[in-house]
């Protein structure tokens, strides 16, 4: 290789990593910038004061979260919550490809498209929305209760929203409901993108509809199916905060509050931040062993790593 | 060749790629740019463009422009347009303030709490700009030079910083209200009639009265959705809100965990056994076991609670001005339907009197990064002249209004208008207002600020009487109904409630002091945030409760969980707090006499 070589395929280089430089600064400002707010953590802040006014405290808040038995039984609920909802989660998440499946089933493209395009809209519904349905269905005097009570069913409004009983199986209900066509739409591509001649080599052998099901389809989306799986591992510490913030109330609080949502609690709307921080960090590198850990699994069992 | 170009074409690709990116990083980076526009940068004498002022008002509950009468009464008067900024609309507590404050800029005018150690921090931490240049141009202002001065000391650094809010010239006895007390048992007096008047007692006797009154209207108006009661959430904080509806009636208030009596005999913790918070509890719980609590109580907000009192759905009002406010229009009152208050044999109803001081619970300060901040200053000071004060009090805080629109001097007293009459004694809720005035609705267009610069039993300089217009004789005369007729006949011709109660030692008045709650330390903070959290959880679990079984294990598991999480160090705090405040009143007693 000559110098002029060598020079061209550097300059060359070097054009190619500047156009991943845009993403790499959008990535630094988005995922990596925010990391200096774990400061936060270490210092006793007060809004409005600037971080240099305020004291180093350590490792203070910490120690706070463990620092008697009610802090670590609050703590322990509100884990609690979170392993449930997510448990509760992954459970489910094999709902969008039984249902990817079926809906693929169907030879009607325009019914198959009005179910596709129905499943997929509350998806795009915020929760503050889904809440205020929820509310008018379900609260003493909406429309559940004030039928029955016209009915002569029952004689009391029923108590759903506002009751600790069977606040996780509501939730996962909720998010079921949102949730069951979006999710649906990537196995969806991955069915369409499984061979076609499969299918006509097993229908030639005989094969039934169910048996192309058990045998074709599904064991060629499995891939996506763990993928994603894998991913919601990574996430069990994350349930997201808005569904269980617009639904929780003084009563059904002990049922609801899951990490998210406790770190807002007591750090937000409490004037906490720094401990909040803390909870936050702490739960951020949860989440990293979790991943590390399921990647490493995965790669021993399926032979593939996610990272 | 064709790699050059290709090469060339790359080449621009990424410059127009980093330009985007640059594009979109200087876009997301900068947060708000400056809030005061305008054409001329360089006018000095003020006026000549439209200032529009960044209003953070942590009492507001409507956000965005001023709009309607004070909009442009504003904009005639000074060319200055207001964008109130709203953390009640925001929601989620603190927030708003947090990220704005980080953002070294909370607006242009700022009202919020100056106790608590917030108007030091503010200044600390730059936000607040020193009034002292400005005030010389500030005749209203120096009026209550003596309270600014005391509100600017919470700053800990020489310098004119705040203006406290309701500040009076009227001793710290003397009533803040003009005809009902902050808490009283209100009730619904033409159903409180149909039962017969009973006497109350004590607190049981107005459940058995309210058990009645809820069964005969019930039977009157032929639907089951009246109730005796009826709760909401809004407002909890430390505890559980509503309670203060009902230890007010006993001369309880609250600071932090503690209950505290306002004549400084007592301080009781708020989990104390047989305590007033509790009683408070078991009180609403006795009430839902008796089928007198709106079942809709646990989810409802404030608005639903307005309209069903508008509607006549509510039969008892925890504070006077609630039910009242809504249900007592002149097709009501001339009915003789509207709510008044009974006399409850062993109350103490709870006063508040007027601020010499003004209140260090709210005070109005100038940003830092205001760009006109003599502007600012004047639009200040013309809040806290007599014509500000009437026309940007609240209307539900009874300020007159302005001048020709509402009332007119006859005979150098003031009497309503025509539409004085309209809007404050007919209480017509969806009056317009002349095109003159700026037309548009006579409610939506009143000030957002939701501030009271100057207590309102105040006597108007310029009128010889009080602010508000409760107090006119024209008001007596005009709203004199069946409702108040008989009301005053059954308790042998009383002329108001605070008449009544004083006359019958059954109303206890806070002292207005110059006692700012200080601000605990973080630990302090950290605890009590998770406290009340728990605090407010298990009151309505409580209140809502089977059996009192129940009551009682979900009060114990309270007490338990709170001890756990150090309830006693911030008791501890707020105890000394109340101590600090008794002597307060000592002192401003003193003042007084």
């Amino acid at each position: 290789m000559t110098k002029q070589h060598l020079k061209k395929k550097s300059t060359e280089s070097f054009t190619l990593f500047l156009l991943i430089v845009p993403f790499l600064i959008l990535c630094f400002l988005f995922a990596y910038f925010p990391l200096y707010g774990w400061i936060y953590a270490f210092y006793d802040y007060k809004a409005p004061l600037k971080l240099s006014q305020c004291d180093f405290v350590g490792l203070k808040w910490f120690k706070t979260l463990f620092s008697n038995p009610t802090q670590v039984k609050q703590l322990l609920t509100v884990l609690k919550n979170t392993f449930a909802m997510s448990f509760l989660g992954i459970l489910t998440s094999f709902f969008p490809v039984l249902f990817a499946v079926f809906l693929n089933e169907i030879k009607c493209k325009p019914f198959k498209n009005v179910v596709q395009t129905l499943t997929t809209l509350p998806n795009f519904i915020s929760w503050t929305l889904v809440y205020s349905i929820a509310f008018c269905l379900f609260a003493p005097s909406g429309m559940l209760s004030s039928v029955l009570i016209r009915l002569g069913v029952i004689t009391e409004p029923l108590r759903i929203l506002d009751s600790a009983d069977h606040v996780w199986l509501q939730m996962i209900l909720w998010s079921t409901w949102k949730g069951l066509g979006w999710g649906a739409i990537m196995y969806l591509a991955g069915i369409a993108g499984i061979d076609q001649e499969l299918y006509e080599a097993a229908s030639l052998d005989g094969a039934g509809r169910w048996q192309r099901i058990k045998n074709i389809t599904i064991p060629l989306i499995m891939p996506t199916y763990f993928v994603m799986l894998m991913l919601s591992i990574a996430n069990f510490l994350n349930n997201g905060m808005d569904q269980y913030f617009v639904f929780q109330n003084s009563f059904n609080k002990q049922s609801i509050q899951i990490l998210d949502l406790y770190t807002y609690n007591i750090g937000m709307t409490g004037k906490s931040l720094s401990l909040a921080t803390a909870i936050g960090m702490m739960k951020s590198c949860v989440s990293i062993v979790l991943l590390t850990v399921v990647n490493f699994v995965s790669k021993k069992t399926r032979g593939e790593s996610i990272l | 060749m064709v790699i050059k170009m290709k090469r060339r074409i790359m080449k621009k690709a990424a410059a127009v790629l980093l330009s985007a990116a640059m594009v979109t990083t200087v876009l997301t980076g900068c947060g708000k740019g400056s809030s005061a526009t305008g054409g001329s940068a360089s006018s000095g004498d003020g006026g000549d463009d439209v200032l529009v002022l960044d209003v953070f008002d942590s009492q507001a509950n409507f956000q965005g422009t001023q709009p309607g009468w004070f909009g442009k009464y504003v904009k005639d008067k000074f060319n200055i347009e207001l964008n109130i900024i709203a953390p009640n609309v925001a929601g989620g507590g603190d927030t708003l303030f947090q990220t704005r404050s980080a953002n070294g800029d909370l607006g242009d005018i700022i009202i919020t709490q100056l106790d608590g150690n917030r108007l030091k921090d503010l200044v600390a931490a730059e936000l607040v700009l020193d009034m002292t240049p400005y005030l010389d141009n500030c005749p209203n202002l120096s009026r209550y030079m003596t309270a600014i001065e005391e509100a600017s000391k919470l700053a800990e650094v020489d310098g004119i910083w705040a203006v406290p809010s309701e500040v009076s010239e009227l001793s710290a006895t003397t009533p803040c209200d003009a005809l009902e007390p902050t808490v009283a048992p209100s009730l619904r007096w033409d159903v409180y009639g149909a039962v017969g008047y009973p006497q109350m007692r004590n607190t049981d006797d107005l459940l058995n009265t309210l058990e009645k009154m809820q069964a005969s209207a019930r039977e009157t108006e032929g639907s089951d959705d009246i109730y005796a009661l009826s709760l909401f959430k809004d407002w909890d904080g430390e505890v559980m809100q509503n309670t203060d509806g009902i230890k007010g009636l006993y001369g309880y208030q609250q600071i932090g965990f503690c209950m505290a009596k306002v004549d400084g005999t007592d301080i009781q913790s708020v989990i104390e056994d047989d305590g007033i918070y509790v009683k408070s509890l078991k009180f609403f719980f006795d009430a839902n076991q008796r089928g007198l609590v709106d079942p809709e109580s646990t989810t409802q907000e404030f608005g639903t609670v307005q309209t069903k009192y508008k509607n006549g759905k509510i039969l008892y009002s925890l504070w006077p001005w609630l039910g009242s406010g809504q249900y007592n229009t002149v097709e009501h009152t001339s009915e003789g339907k509207g709510f008044a208050t009974a006399v409850i044999d062993d109350m103490q109803c709870l006063e508040y009197g007027c601020m010499p001081y003004g209140k260090m619970a709210l005070g109005i300060m100038v940003g830092s990064k205001t760009k006109q901040p003599e502007r600012v200053a004047e639009f200040i000071d013309w809040l806290y002249s007599p014509e500000g004060v009437r026309i940007q009090g609240i209307i539900q805080n009874y300020a007159c209004g302005p001048e020709g629109l509402t009332w007119e001097l006859q005979d150098g007293k003031p009497v309503f208008t025509e539409f004085g009459v309209e809007a404050f004694v007919d209480n017509k809720k969806d009056l317009n207002i002349t095109d003159e005035w700026g037309g548009g609705s006579w409610i939506d267009g009143q000030s957002w600020l939701n501030y009271k610069s100057v207590g309102l039993v105040e006597n108007d300089p310029d009128t010889g009487v009080c602010y508000n217009y409760l107090k006119w004789e024209d008001y007596a005369d005009k709203t004199a109904t069946e409702l108040s007729k008989d009301w005053s006949q059954h308790y042998g011709g009383a002329l108001n409630t605070i008449d009544l109660l004083s006359k019958e030692n059954k109303m206890l008045v806070l002292p207005g002091t110059n006692y700012a709650v200080p601000e605990a330390s973080t630990d302090i903070t950290t605890i009590k945030e998770q406290c009340k959290q728990i605090i407010v959880e298990y009151s309505w679990k409580m209140v809502f409760a089977q059996d009192e079984a129940e009551f009682n294990s979900l009060f114990d598991e309270m007490k338990t969980t709170v001890e756990g999480l150090g309830y006693e160090q911030v008791l501890a705090v707020d105890r000394q707090n109340c101590e600090d405040q008794y002597a307060a009143f000592e002192a401003a007693k003193a003042v007084s006499k």
